[in-house]
């Protein structure tokens, strides 16, 4: 082909131009029409919904009887009820004995599943995952049974050593463990993957010149691994605090004889399960929505603190 | 994934329900023909559905087990907050102040012809039903009654008596009941019943003539020195080391009960059934006791039919076939539950009764008997809460290590919070 026959411009066929007009509002819309299921589903279950739960939070609502508007009346009895702080310092304390750990040995974990050496390495990739798909109800029977106080498996353990049998439900801190542990099973796989496919952008020329400048297994660690899954580690920070915010299944389920409080002197209620029992237990809907927007404002604090840090690392770089 | 979604689904249901109106629409409308009825689950509704159905073919009942007795009462609630409700309802006891409060959801049953059959039943029992207007909202089914089930092996190798009438005679009080408590617990070194908190206090604090509200409808639960003592007897029995700690319903409560892990609980009437489902390999080990201290009733349901059912007088035709005092016998035979209708408590069906399970106690007699000279008390909006907050201080004593001390006062300071006094 010479530069002289060059093959005529396709809009040389193109119709007259009142036509394309008319079909290009046809094309215009039509993506909107597309994506509208997803926005109109989304405003019905979704947007409506939360944007509603503030205007409940504003009223002393019985679902089957009066409505009253009482303004932040709500939000004033919440700063003043002991249980709504119980619940908040439940769900930090839970929060920080899941995330931690669950972090850690995420990152240790994906540390040794990138080592170059590994066999099998895909199978156990894989398994790590298997808690991940676990039901989570399915989990929170499993280990209430195995944490039992009479029958469960790892008082029998301490029972072989000679230790007293542990409470782990009724008290405080026996029942913060045995939720943080649910946690930390649950996500513990989902977080080592998401640090290893991290991991293995990095080249593993950079390690292998690090081993033969001489530095140690945890030299390694420390100075590669780490720095280069800086920005991965704050997203997991961020999403399990959120998530740690809402913990409410494990709650629920371990405590069968007190559910919606999680224990006689509600040692585990964390805020969503506070919650729901404010809204569906007593069906005190004004007063579980005021919760509700108090958790919301929470998780959006945690965003924020979110952005300024990713957007701080950008800016390092 | 994990982010968001729970907060936003409850923010969901939360509206949706809450967007409804409640109240809209009459009555009526339905083919009268058929009717929807929710009941509890593992209680053996279908039984009697059937029983109806084969008396008249020509009526459909669409039987819906919603769940325990709370769930049931949780979805009448959003049922009645704008879903579609059932034509039929089973209240339980402790649920229904709540709907009382809320007559406009009902139907007056005096509007269908209940004042011809208000003399049927225990009075104390269908005035808790009626709401302030007079309206009457539901008919009673059955009451709990009270008693002690044991297990006469148990009591056998504490060298305790095992004859039902020389057992009674251990417990005329129930501070005997926790003597008896410690001589088990000497003689075996085992619990000698399953937990405080249900088992002692939820009992003793339902043989009052007074109990969280006044006969005027005022809140006097700290004050009335009738709750105080049943608290008392609570703490006392949770500090005696009698109990083995197990909440009631619970897993380990169950595992317990099976492996004979506690040889008394008290059981009201419907108790039985979930001895019979927990611990099936244990027939014939039981036997039954008359309760400690005075008559009282924990427990019974009631039938309702709300406003917007759409076949009313097919669900009234029901209720007043099958609660009549002829057919609450006959339902007595079929499951166990305690008539509500006092005039069938002489009869031969009810009292010679005897259940194998429980090494054929007469349990028609036993249960009737503890509800003889009965002094009703008022139970208000906030009861079941009221209630609750006391058995989780006891349960605190018993199984978390509070400090008996302070536990009334915890108690009191909780309820004013859950009530927002």
């Amino acid at each position: 082909m010479t530069a002289g026959t060059l093959t005529p411009l396709p809009s040389a066929d193109l119709p007259p131009p009142a036509a394309p007009k008319a079909r290009g509002l046809g094309e215009r819309l039509s993506p909107y029409a597309y994506i509208a299921p997803f926005f109109v589903i989304f405003g019905v279950f979704g947007l409506f919904p939360f944007a509603f739960t503030f205007y409940v939070a504003l009223f002393d609502w019985n679902p089957i009887g009066d409505q009253v508007f009482i303004g932040v009346d709500n939000f004033t009895r919440m700063f003043g009820d002991p249980r709504f702080w119980n619940a908040t310092g439940n769900t930090l304390s839970i929060w920080a004995l899941s995330t931690i750990p669950q972090l850690l040995l995420a990152l240790v974990l994906a540390h040794v599943l990138n080592h170059a050496r590994l066999r099998f390495a895909l199978f156990f990739r894989m398994s790590v995952l298997v808690p991940y798909v676990t039901s989570v109800a399915a989990t929170a029977i499993v280990f209430a049974q195995l944490f039992d106080r009479d029958y469960g498996l790892l008082n029998w353990l301490l029972g072989l050593v000679g230790v007293e049998p542990v409470d782990f439900v009724q008290s405080t801190w026996g029942s913060h463990v045995l939720i943080a542990t649910m946690v930390t099973w649950r996500w513990f796989g989902y977080t080592t993957l998401l640090y290893l496919a991290s991991l293995q952008s990095v080249p593993r020329s950079v390690f292998e010149a690090a081993a033969i400048d001489g530095a140690g297994p945890w030299q390694r660690f420390r100075h590669i691994t780490v720095p280069s899954l800086r920005p991965v580690i704050i997203f997991t920070v961020v999403t399990s605090t959120i998530g740690g915010l809402q913990i409410f299944t494990e709650p629920l389920l371990i405590a069968s004889g007190a559910p919606l409080t999680c224990g006689a002197v509600r040692q585990c209620q964390t805020l969503t399960l506070f919650l729901y029992e404010q809204g569906f237990g007593q069906f005190e809907f004004g007063y579980g929505s005021a919760i509700g927007v108090a958790l919301f404002v929470m998780v959006v604090a945690i965003a924020a603190i979110n952005y300024l840090l990713s957007t701080r690392i950008k800016a390092d770089r | 994934m994990k982010l968001r979604l729970p907060l936003l689904s409850t923010a969901a249901v939360l509206a949706l329900v809450a967007a409804c109106t409640p109240g809209t629409g009459g009555g009526g409308g339905g083919d009268g023909k058929s009717f929807e009825f929710w009941s509890f689950s593992a209680i053996n509704q279908k039984l009697t559905v059937d029983a109806y159905t084969a008396k008249h073919p020509d009526i459909e009942i669409k039987l819906t087990e919603v769940g325990t007795s709370t769930e049931t009462a949780q979805s009448l609630t959003t049922a009645l907050a704008g879903g579609k409700v059932p034509d039929l309802v089973l209240i339980q006891g402790d649920n229904l102040p709540q709907f009382v409060e809320q007559p406009q959801n009902f139907v007056d049953l005096r509007t269908l012809g209940a004042d011809d059959i208000k003399g049927d039943y225990l009075d104390w029992v269908w005035n808790q039903s009626v709401a302030k207007d007079g309206e009457v909202l539901g008919v009673p089914t059955d009451v709990g009654g009270m008693a002690v089930a044991y297990r006469t092996d148990l009591f056998a190798a504490a060298g305790l008596p095992t004859d039902r009438e020389a057992v009674s005679a251990l417990w005329p009080t129930w501070d005997a009941f926790i003597e008896t408590g410690k001589r088990y617990k000497q003689a075996t070194g085992k619990a000698f019943t399953d937990n405080a908190a249900t088992s002692v206090f939820y009992q003793a604090v339902n043989q009052v003539s007074e109990k969280y509200y006044s006969a005027d409808r005022k809140l006097v639960y700290s004050t009335n020195p009738q709750v105080k003592a049943a608290f008392d007897l609570g703490i006392k029995a949770a500090t005696a080391g009698i109990t083995s700690g197990q909440s009631s319903f619970e897993s380990a409560w169950s595992a317990g009960m099976a492996q004979g892990q506690y040889a008394a609980v008290s059981a009201p009437s419907w108790m039985l059934n979930s001895i019979r489902s927990t611990a099936p390999d244990t027939k014939g080990k039981w036997d039954i006791a008359k309760i400690p201290g005075a008559s009282g009733n924990w427990g019974g349901s009631y039938l309702a039919i709300p406003k917007r059912a759409k076949n009313p007088q097919a669900a009234w035709n029901y209720i007043k076939e099958m609660q009549s005092p002829q057919g609450q016998l006959e339902h007595f035979s079929r499951v166990g539950a305690l008539p509500s209708t006092p005039s069938v408590y002489q009869d031969a069906k009810l009292t010679d009764a005897k259940d194998p399970f429980f090494s054929d106690a007469p349990t028609g007699k036993i249960y009737t008997d503890s509800l003889l000279g009965l002094k009703p008390f008022y139970i208000g909006p906030d009861s079941a809460a009221i209630g609750q907050e006391f058995l989780n201080a006891i349960t605190n004593v018993e199984q978390s290590g509070g400090d008996p001390a302070t536990a009334w006062d915890d108690a009191v300071r909780n309820i004013k919070t859950a009530i927002g006094e």
